[in-house]
């Protein structure tokens, strides 16, 4: 699935200007320690977080992710969106705990 | 001046009842310190205590506080005067996420004064974050005067290298505490761009014991290249 398919069937918000929406979701992966996520992240994965930090940038270009997905609606900085928008990478925004974000990921085959 | 300065009374939950200011205070010129800081999780509420035994005791001090941020990264402030750390624990009572601590679980809150007798008991969780960003905390206490020391940066739990994968580019500290010089270079590895900053070896000490030997140095000179 990619990632503005994923936005359109969840209504989840895209909070970034990032145009790399047309990039492949071939798994997700779940953690909030940057270091871990950093040490086992997948390539093209979608990464679920409720860190907002503007290191997540830093973190899912490095780990080629296909996107970033903050749960809980957390407050995301405009500085870290900024620096998302520089790095084409696009950061949506979701009101479900993680792990309810998880199980809608799955109900869509992902 | 010989020096230890991170060190938690028995205000934080961790730490050890025994951890009163005075066993604190006499632990600590026993091992030969001349300098210390009692760093409490969020809280500064017995650094009164600790202001009076300085005085009778002559050992020096600083004032300060172990703040967690949102992201659970430790962060020191550290301050020159009781009366500017307690204008920054007017902002830390603010934005602290509450909740009420279960001594059972965490551990007791003690508040006491300079003869060691407990004068009261702290309500809510003193190991909950503050609501806000790293940075912000950092800007926060360099607005009331304090300085910012990142906390045990690469320990395994709340340090800045784990929560946050490494040291923001653009985060704006005055320090660096690591367990021993080995962590120095570890350091300077991952972030060859770190320049001009203050580098400490404190004990992180819960219990008297563990307070640091008179093994860590800075000059006055440093420490007052620090504060500037």
């Amino acid at each position: 699935m990619q990632v503005n398919e994923l936005i359109i069937k969840t209504g989840w918000k895209n909070v970034t200007t990032s145009s790399n929406t047309s990039r492949e979701i071939e798994g997700a992966f779940v953690g909030d320690l940057l270091s871990f996520v950093m040490g086992n992240g997948d390539t093209d994965n979608a990464w679920i977080t409720i860190q907002a930090h503007i290191n997540v940038v830093a973190v899912a270009v490095l780990r080629e992710f296909s996107c970033v997905i903050v749960c809980e609606n957390i407050d995301i900085d405009k500085s870290v969106i900024e620096k998302a928008n520089e790095e084409d990478l696009v950061i949506i925004s979701c009101s479900l705990p993680i792990y309810e974000c998880s199980k809608k990921l799955i109900e869509l085959g992902i | 001046m010989y020096y230890d300065l991170h060190i938690h009374s028995c205000l934080s939950p961790c730490g050890n009842d025994e951890m009163t200011i005075n066993n604190i205070c006499n632990m600590a010129i026993i091992k030969g310190l001349d300098l210390i800081s009692i760093t409490d999780h969020n809280s500064t509420l017995n650094l009164r205590a600790l202001k009076k035994i300085s005085e009778s005791t002559g050992i020096k001090i600083i004032y300060g506080v172990e703040v967690q941020t949102i992201e659970e990264v430790h962060i020191l402030g550290y301050f020159k005067t009781l009366e500017e750390i307690l204008v920054f624990q007017k902002w830390l009572d603010d934005n602290i996420i509450k909740t009420k601590n279960k001594p059972e679980y965490f551990g007791n809150q003690l508040i006491v004064d300079e003869n060691d007798k407990v004068i009261n008991s702290y309500d809510n969780l003193l190991l909950m974050s503050i609501n806000c960003n790293i940075e912000e905390c950092c800007k926060t206490i360099h607005k009331y005067g304090g300085k910012v020391v990142l906390a045990h940066v690469v320990d395994r739990t709340n340090s800045i290298c784990t929560q946050l994968g490494f040291i923001p580019k653009n985060l704006k500290f005055d320090g660096i505490e690591i367990k021993n010089f080995e962590q120095k270079e570890k350091v300077e590895n991952i972030h060859p761009w770190l320049k001009n900053k203050f580098w400490f070896i404190n004990s992180d000490a819960h219990q008297l014991i563990d307070i640091s030997e008179r093994e860590n140095f800075i000059s006055k000179e440093s420490l007052n290249e620090f504060w500037r």
